[in-house]
């Protein structure tokens, strides 16, 4: 051999190529010429000099790959010939002999293949010793790239030549025996060739080198490829007699890239079945790798494997297979053979572990826990301190945490019943906390998952008591706003999740709630409580319901609306206009079970807190406005009480600072007289229906406008008192004469024709005209009715 | 059939000799390499057997005049350097006429009864052995000679018992290999199957191949001449191997010109073959190890082959 063995790069690799591949293509011409000249001496002289190109050593393993291409196509039209010489009686036997005397090995063998296989097919030999002969005397080639080649060659060209019968019956055709001992001797031998790649050349080319090797990675696979197409290989066969010398080869290489890429292919080309039954030798030999073999992507594989398996077919696990405990312990062996191992490919294992104890054993909550209390263990000797969200371990027991949270997809609260989950949270730092928190709180959202009991609850807010106050080690600088108010207005969301089924526990959610809300301050209870006093109300109307069977369900509505009260006190000084509203609604749902005290004290707290904090005038004419409507409508309270509101009214009504604001209000005061409702003592309540009042107030507004000096908006103020009038007197208020109305409608008219012409007036005007067809209209029905 | 050999000094008295082996349809030819190194089929005999056959005198004159007419049959060892000297190792003869006068043409039969030929036709590098018989019409001035060879193979049998060769070899923290052939002694057809252990090797090998070498050695002490000629040469490894490897070998000697190996012809010469293990490194150093195998030919023959490309 002249070739020396560096290795040529770039343009002369394709420089290189092609000329081999010229070569080629002009020894398969002659050798086909011959062929079809019937002269097979010369055409086996021209497939073996053919063959001479794949003896270069200059090529990288990608040209040659191209090389082996090119030649393995034109040695088909060799087989095929053979085969047809076959079948006109010539002896293979001989020719098998013939081959034998190439000098060179490489063509030599190459061409034993060839034989080979036209010999097996002729059926001449004992199938079984000419695969053993062919297996055996490809040793004689040792260069890992050529040899990884020729046996290659080798597979494919017996591909469907391999004996796939389990019985004796046949001795010379051979068994699957025989066929699984040939392709593991191949297996064996390529995957040292293979290895050895990495021994060769240059310590500073290891990066090419190791490039190279995982392009050549599929050659060597392709081994367990075949084994996996035998059909008689069951999974007792597979146990007893493939399985251990594949494993036997992976760990006796002791090279950590053949080991990781041959585990994850044995995982990828046998049947989840096949793991099934053997996963201590498999997880056994997992333990026994190389220090930096990535063995937990390897576990990984195979466990995600098995519970989409599991979760796939109908059947499950077959229970006399301890998945998980297998897994458990097998995982605890591997992590105490590696004291090297990071922590957070210790907790990725876990991960995929506690998947699988979802996915496969969803009754079995005690699977993920003991995942999980492990993990814990592990944390709390190997890290002090919090751990850090953005690092690898944080990272993955993020992921961990999260698995719970997804698996347990319909029923999401099942998370709060581990008992270690909590103690895990808690070793993450604020972020940490904070976001797996949300991630937790959403799902809760998503799903819509009723919080049930007190218990329940209790667990959720310490889970969740990142988002409920301030931490310890919470960072200084404050956080986003916006972010902040979403994540406050998602805590507001999950109030509404409350639902016990019994009231007395949903009074006992809502009180946890409220001790755990108030730890938040200011800036959080005004999101939080809100919700939580809405509840209240909501309680107090299931109390309603069930009035007849809780004889005591009156004095805990009170107690309730003590607790609403006292809540709301809370939020007057941050957000008064809101707390007002709740007062008010605290009202009406007091009034609803007729508890006239309560709804009264509703009534003042929030006559109280108009008066002292809402100062801006606007705001007051909303609440002024708010407050009648609200009082309007209820029905529990007694003359006294009432009349004190009404004059109250009335009184704030005419205080108001604008006088178009003084005299809408006094206008809508004037509803309080006609149907607000006082109750009788017998229980039932009547609406007031005084017209003379009623007309008092409205004169009283009348005067108001007139004192207005902007002439359009006194018209306008007009225009709507004159609505007004028109309403009552729809209702049947006698008070509102025609002659009052024409009076009303003639001083309009007068005032509109005095105005300046512009878009205002229009307005004004078409309002006014709008109104007096209306009345029109009221009128001629009036006729038609009498 | 053999051509016409003309005397030079027998003018106008000439005669043409043929020598005519009976069962030529019969019998088996084979392939044996001349003085000039081409192949001549001959006639194959084996030792014992009768050679026998007829000379035919057609005569270019009317007639000659002779001292007699013998038939020979001749054992030759013949060295290339030293020409004029012949040494018959066997010569066997028969009177065919006595001395007189042919007139017309003439058929003579001959027979050499169960002729004892204990050597095998040889042609080598400094040594031929060859049979041939010969026939001598003795005249005045110059003799009338014919000769016509013939093959002879030497058969012998021996016993099943097999004896493997095994031998470790190596150099000190350098290299370090087992060799097991699986006999010691091949007959021509044999198949020479073995194994190479590598029990240490620390250089870095490139490739492997075992060759077939025939020793000849001529003449008597002190003028030994000793030639080495390369009859085979097959790879057997590509590549470096790693400690523990072993790597098959399997050599069919059929292909090849080989001979079976002779020891002391006649105290003339000896022929020996030695198959060579031969381990190239990649600075193309050579490290050999040759190991002596006894060939022989085994009495039942069967058809030859031909080798593929070598």
């Amino acid at each position: 051999m002249s070739k020396t063995q560096t290795l040529a790069v770039g343009d002369d690799q394709e420089k290189l190529l092609n000329e081999a591949l010229k070569h080629v293509e002009a020894n398969a011409f002659e050798m086909k010429t011959c062929l079809d000249n019937t002269k097979l001496m010369d055409a086996l002289k021209h497939a073996s000099t053919m063959l001479s190109e794949l003896r270069t050593s200059l090529l990288s393993p990608k040209s040659y790959y191209e090389l082996f291409m090119a030649i393995s196509d034109q040695l088909r039209h060799l087989e095929q010939y053979l085969l047809e010489e076959f079948e006109k009686g010539k002896k293979m036997s001989d020719l098998y002999e013939l081959v034998q005397y190439a000098g060179n090995i490489i063509p030599r063998l190459y061409l034993l293949v060839t034989v080979g296989t036209v010999y097996i097919k002729a059926n001449e030999g004992s199938r079984r010793d000419i695969l053993r002969d062919l297996v055996e005397m490809c040793r004689g080639v040792q260069h890992p790239l050529r040899g990884l080649f020729l046996r290659n060659y080798l597979l494919q060209c017996t591909r469907n030549l391999l004996p796939d019968i389990s019985s004796k019956e046949d001795e010379q055709g051979g068994t699957v025996h025989d066929s699984i001992t040939f392709i593991l001797h191949n297996y064996g031998e390529m995957n040292k060739l293979w290895v050895r790649m990495q021994h060769q050349g240059h310590t500073k080319e290891k990066e090419r080198r190791e490039k190279e090797r995982l392009e050549l990675r599929i050659l060597v696979g392709t081994n367990l490829v075949r084994l996996s197409e035998l059909e008689s290989i069951d999974s007792s066969l597979y146990i007893k007699s493939v399985l251990p010398s594949v494993l036997e080869q992976v760990v006796k290489c002791r090279d950590s890239i053949a080991q990781e890429y041959l585990m994850e292919c044995i995982i990828q080309v046998f049947p989840d079945e096949f793991h099934l039954q053997s996963l201590n030798p498999y997880l056994q030999t997992c333990a026994e790798l190389q220090e930096n073999v990535n063995v937990k992507s390897i576990v990984i594989s195979l466990i995600d494997r098995l519970a989409s398996y599991a979760y796939r077919t109908d059947s499950g696990i077959p229970s006399n297979i301890k998945l998980f405990d297998v897994f458990q312990q097998e995982i605890a062996i591997i992590v105490q053979s590696r004291p090297n191992m990071e922590v957070e490919d210790i907790i990725a294992l876990n991960v995929s572990l506690v998947n699988l104890a979802i996915k496969c054993y969803s009754d079995h909550i005690d699977y993920v826990d003991k995942a999980l209390g492990y993990c814990n263990e592990l944390l709390t000797k190997k890290i002090s301190g919090h751990i850090d969200h953005n690092g690898p371990p944080g990272r993955e027991l993020q992921r961990l945490l999260k698995v719970p949270v997804d698996g347990y997809d319909e029923d999401v609260l099942t998370v709060l019943k581990l008992e270690n989950y909590l103690s895990l949270v808690k070793m993450l730092n604020y972020e940490g906390r904070k976001s797996l928190s949300l991630y937790m709180l959403q799902a809760m959202l998503e799903k819509d998952a009723s919080i049930e009991s007190f218990t329940q609850a209790e667990a959720l807010f310490s889970l969740l008591s990142p988002l409920i106050s301030d931490q310890d080690d919470q960072p200084t600088e404050k956080c986003d706003p916006e972010d902040f108010e979403e994540e406050q207005s998602m805590m507001a969301r999950l109030v509404h999740l409350f639902r016990a089924s019994q009231p007395d526990q949903q009074y006992q959610i809502l009180n946890g709630a409220r001790k755990q809300f108030g730890t938040g301050g200011d800036t959080r209870i005004i999101y939080t409580l809100p919700p939580l006093i809405f509840a209240t109300y909501r309680l107090i109307t299931a109390y309603k319901t069930i009035k007849d069977e809780d004889q005591k369900w009156r004095a805990k509505c009170e107690k309730i609306f003590q607790f609403s009260l006292q809540t709301i006190m809370a939020l007057c000084k941050l957000v008064p206009e809101l707390s007002l509203r709740l007062y008010l609604q605290g009202a009406l749902t007091a009034d609803q079970i007729a508890s006239e005290t309560i709804a009264y004290e509703f009534l003042t707290q929030a006559f109280t807190l108009y008066e002292e904090d809402i100062s801006d005038s606007r705001e007051q004419v909303n609440c002024i406005t708010l407050i009648m409507g609200t009082f309007e409508r209820m029905k529990s309270l007694g003359e006294e009480n009432h009349g004190a509101l009404r004059s109250k009214c009335a009184v704030a009504a005419s205080r108001l600072l604008k006088k178009p604001d003084q005299c809408r209000c006094v206008a809508t005061c004037a509803h309080l007289f006609w149907s607000g409702k006082v109750t009788t003592d017998e229980g039932s309540f009547q609406e007031f229906h005084d017209g003379k009042r009623v007309m008092e107030c409205l004169k009283k507004a009348g005067r108001i406008a007139n004192q207005c000096m902007d002439k359009v908006v006194q018209s306008q103020l007009l225009v709507d008192l004159m609505n007004v009038y028109s309403l009552f007197r729809e209702k049947g208020n006698t008070e509102v004469s025609s002659s009052f109305l024409k009076q009303l409608i003639d001083k309009i008219k007068s005032d509109i024709e005095e105005l300046e012409d512009n878009d205002d007036k229009t307005l004004v005007d078409i309002h006014f005209q709008n109104t007096l067809q209306h009345l029109r209209h009221v009128k001629a029905n009036e006729g038609s009715d009498s | 059939q053999t051509h016409t050999k003309m005397s030079f000094f027998g003018l106008g008295q000439g005669a043409e000799i043929t020598i005519e082996l009976s069962d030529v349809e019969k019998r088996r030819k084979v392939d044996v390499k001349n003085e000039e190194g081409k192949k001549e089929k001959l006639l194959l005999y084996l030792d014992g057997e009768t050679v026998a056959g007829s000379v035919s005198i057609n005569l270019k004159g009317r007639k000659l005049e002779h001292h007699g007419i013998r038939v020979e049959f001749v054992g030759q060892i013949e060295m290339f350097y030293d020409r004029g000297n012949h040494h018959d190792f066997l010569s066997l003869v028969r009177q065919l006429s006595p001395p007189g006068e042919l007139t017309q043409f003439t058929k003579f039969p001959f027979e050499f009864l169960n002729v004892d030929k204990p050597y095998e036709t040889y042609t080598g590098t400094n040594v031929r052995l060859r049979y041939f018989v010969r026939v001598v019409i003795v005249r005045r001035i110059s003799d009338l000679v014919k000769e016509h060879d013939i093959a002879v193979h030497t058969l012998s049998s021996y016993p099943d018992l097999i004896n493997s060769l095994k031998m470790e070899v190596g150099i000190e923290d350098c290299l370090h290999i087992e060799f097991e052939y699986n006999k010691s002694k091949y007959h021509l057809r044999d198949v020479v199957v073995g194994k190479i252990y590598f029990l240490l090797v620390r250089i870095k090998i490139k490739h492997m191949e075992i060759a077939i070498i025939r020793k000849e050695t001529t003449g008597t002490p002190p003028n030994v001449y000793t030639e080495n000629e390369q009859v085979a040469k097959y790879e057997i490894m590509d590549g470096a191997p790693v400690r523990g490897e072993s790597i098959p070998i399997r050599l069919f000697l059929a292909g090849y010109e080989l001979t079976p190996s002779m020891k002391d012809i006649n105290k003339k010469f000896s022929c020996r073959y030695y198959l060579n293990l031969v381990l190239v490194d990649e600075e193309d150093r050579r490290y050999f190890k040759q190991q002596e195998i006894v060939l022989w030919r085994k009495g039942d023959l069967r058809v030859g082959r031909k080798p593929v490309a070598k």
